[in-house]
């Protein structure tokens, strides 16, 4: 059984704990007074995260947590509050006092750490990397994120469903169309209504122009950081070059709003881009594949054993580099369009890159065979309250949005990033290699800092 | 090999392509002369966010491509904040970020600029306050609005800003 998420709620009488795994869901209610729970640590390390932050945000222990340490309350951040529990209605809260935070190191002679973030050498989102050497090879590494902790599930309580949609699309701008087609898909459960097909091809028109967005960006940054630049030229100019026809057919540059009850796409410009982006991924593809220095820094670095990444649950580009065959796009209205899995091998970086000019590739197809020129319109007149989940595959992985509607408002809105669990899985991959490794391992998965922190 | 350089070739230099705008070419020439006459010729920005949603990493990161090559005007991107004249600020300021950012700032050179890049720094753009955000205190030379700035508004901004210099 895979854990996709566990989160808690607050009922006000009680607390609620909720594990959605990929076959069931199982809830248990915790009393307030004495919160606790049984741990899920041991057996599935993708809860780390999960539980520490219910701890942090909640108050809730877990009986038998390896991990107590603080998650999203940093240093400065006060210990003593419980935010996300419905009696906490603050909004300025003032700074403690400095207490050090402490890193996984590992110690001995000649060990030293080198300690990454939060701000970073190129322009990239906050996070903290502790890495414990010995020489060139990395013993450890600890990564530790929410620096970009916004309190957006807290921002969004007690608002009116169709208020928070200008929020939610901005969680994680470079996955903003997967998160808008899960809250849509969300806000057609609680209308009763159905998603309309021809509605439906549309939007996973634009959800795929965004995975190929997504990939053509990290095609010519994983070379880069193998120093191979010319790769960086090349596709960056095709990633400027979709973004632009992303702001043609949606009227953003990241399709910010494109996910509308009733939206109109101009397949015209999209079939003539795709078609010719066909022929310079194909070109790309068979340049590189002739660049030895490329091909001897991608092979055997970072390797995500599929022993790993199914323990840890990792979805995604990096389970299925992995081989594992995982997927939300996997059903028969996708099959029919003609979507492909896409699987490597050893899941080494090598196998992320081919995995991605894969995708491109088959992203390509299903847009063509997406056109449609029916103009169906969604309907959706009011809310039921009531428990909504929504599943999407983004271009990082499958992403899991939650949210309970109480009295015609927002009463609880959770969403578990793709990179919420694959970060965890990250410092798997980097033991066999060397520091100057990271950078290309950590672009060849290329997870999300903003979706994670929330 | 021979192929690649045969498309090389075909392909010639983005940058002067006369798809582009006039108008942006001749905001190019202007910031060129600009960052030659206050900067010696070498504008350096450390971009920091403090809890932005990736979109003003996204196109500034843009800027260094093909089409736009920011790089021939002088303007770079650095690695650490004691090499920079200006620091480009995006995101809403969370708590968690706010001690980095400010040590950040105090690291930079004098004489030093902040620009904020994107609607979050100014009013938080769509968010909201909340318990997990502080919000900017850095004093903030130059806005560049829009959700995100696209990099053509990054360009005209920083023209902007150079003209106040």
């Amino acid at each position: 059984m895979r854990l996709i998420a566990r989160f808690a709620l607050d009922n006000k009488k009680d607390f609620e704990i909720v594990d959605v795994f990929d076959k069931k869901i199982e809830r248990q209610k915790i009393d307030k007074k004495n919160p606790v729970v049984q741990s899920l640590m041991p057996k599935y390390p993708a809860a780390i995260w999960m539980e520490r932050k219910i701890r942090d945000e909640f108050g809730i222990e877990f009986e038998g947590a390896f991990d107590k340490r603080p998650l999203v309350k940093h240093e400065r951040f006060p210990k003593n509050i419980y935010p996300l529990r419905k009696d906490f209605e603050k909004k300025d809260i003032e700074f403690d006092d400095f207490k050090p935070y402490k890193y996984e190191e590992i110690e001995g002679d000649n060990v030293f750490t080198v300690p990454v973030g939060p701000i970073h050498a190129g322009i990239i989102e906050p996070g903290h990397f502790q890495f414990s050497q010995a020489g060139e090879r990395i013993l450890h590494l600890e990564v530790r994120h929410f620096y970009k902790y916004r309190g957006i599930e807290k921002m969004v309580e007690g608002k009116k469903p169709k208020e928070i949609k200008k929020l939610v699309e901005r969680i994680s701008a470079n996955e903003s169309i997967a998160y808008q087609i899960a809250f849509t898909d969300i806000l057609s459960q609680a209308g009763e209504s159905q998603i309309p097909s021809s509605l439906k091809q549309k939007y996973f028109t634009v959800l795929e122009l965004e995975r190929i967005i997504h990939h053509l960006t990290d095609l010519g940054a994983i070379p880069n950081d193998a120093g191979f630049a010319p790769a960086l030229a090349f596709m960056s100019k095709l990633a400027e070059d979709a973004r632009r026809v992303m702001a043609k057919i949606t009227g953003h540059r990241f399709g910010f709003g494109a996910i509308k009850e009733e939206i109109e796409l101009d397949y015209e410009t999209l079939i003539d881009f795709v078609s010719h982006l066909k022929k310079e991924v194909e070109f790309f593809e068979d340049w590189i594949e002739d660049i030895a220095s490329v091909w001897d820094r991608f092979n055997t670095t970072g390797a995500l054993s599929k022993e790993k990444a199914l323990k840890y649950g990792v979805v995604g580009i990096g389970a299925r580099a992995s081989g594992i065959k995982l997927d939300r796009r996997d059903n028969d209205f996708y099959k029919n369009f003609g979507f492909k899995m896409q699987l490597g091998k050893k899941g080494e970086v090598a196998d992320r890159f081919m995995v991605r000019i894969k995708e491109i590739l088959n992203s390509i197809e299903m847009i063509k065979n997406f056109k449609t020129g029916k103009n169906e319109k969604l309907c959706i007149k009011e809310f039921k309250d009531g428990e909504y989940m929504s599943f999407t595959e983004s271009s990082i992985g499958e992403l899991f949005m939650y949210m309970k509607i109480k009295n015609g408002t927002v009463e609880r809105f959770y969403v578990r990033d793709p990179s919420h669990i694959n970060w965890q899985a990250f410092h798997t991959t980097i033991y066999k290699d060397i520091i100057a490794d990271f950078p290309l391992i950590n672009k060849s998965f290329d997870l999300s800092y903003a979706g994670n922190d929330l | 090999m021979l192929k690649f350089w045969e498309k090389r070739i075909k392909t010639g230099i983005l940058t002067e392509n006369l798809e582009f705008d006039k108008e942006l070419e001749k905001i190019k020439k202007s910031i060129k002369d600009k960052v030659k006459k206050h900067f010696a010729g070498s504008l350096a920005i450390r971009m920091v966010d403090s809890g932005s949603c990736n979109a003003c990493e996204a196109e500034c990161n843009a800027l260094s491509n093909p089409y736009y090559d920011l790089g021939r005007l002088g303007i770079h991107f650095v690695a650490s904040p004691r090499h920079a004249d200006v620091m480009f600020l995006s995101g809403v300021m969370t708590m968690n970020m706010y001690t980095h950012a400010i040590d950040c700032y105090k690291q930079m050179p004098n004489p030093k600029w902040v620009i904020a890049i994107g609607d979050c720094v100014r009013d938080l753009g769509v968010f909201e306050k909340t318990y997990a955000i502080k919000g900017n205190d850095l004093k903030i030379d130059h806005y560049i609005p829009g959700c995100p700035p696209t990099p053509q508004d990054i360009i005209k901004g920083l023209l902007e800003f150079l003209k106040t210099i």
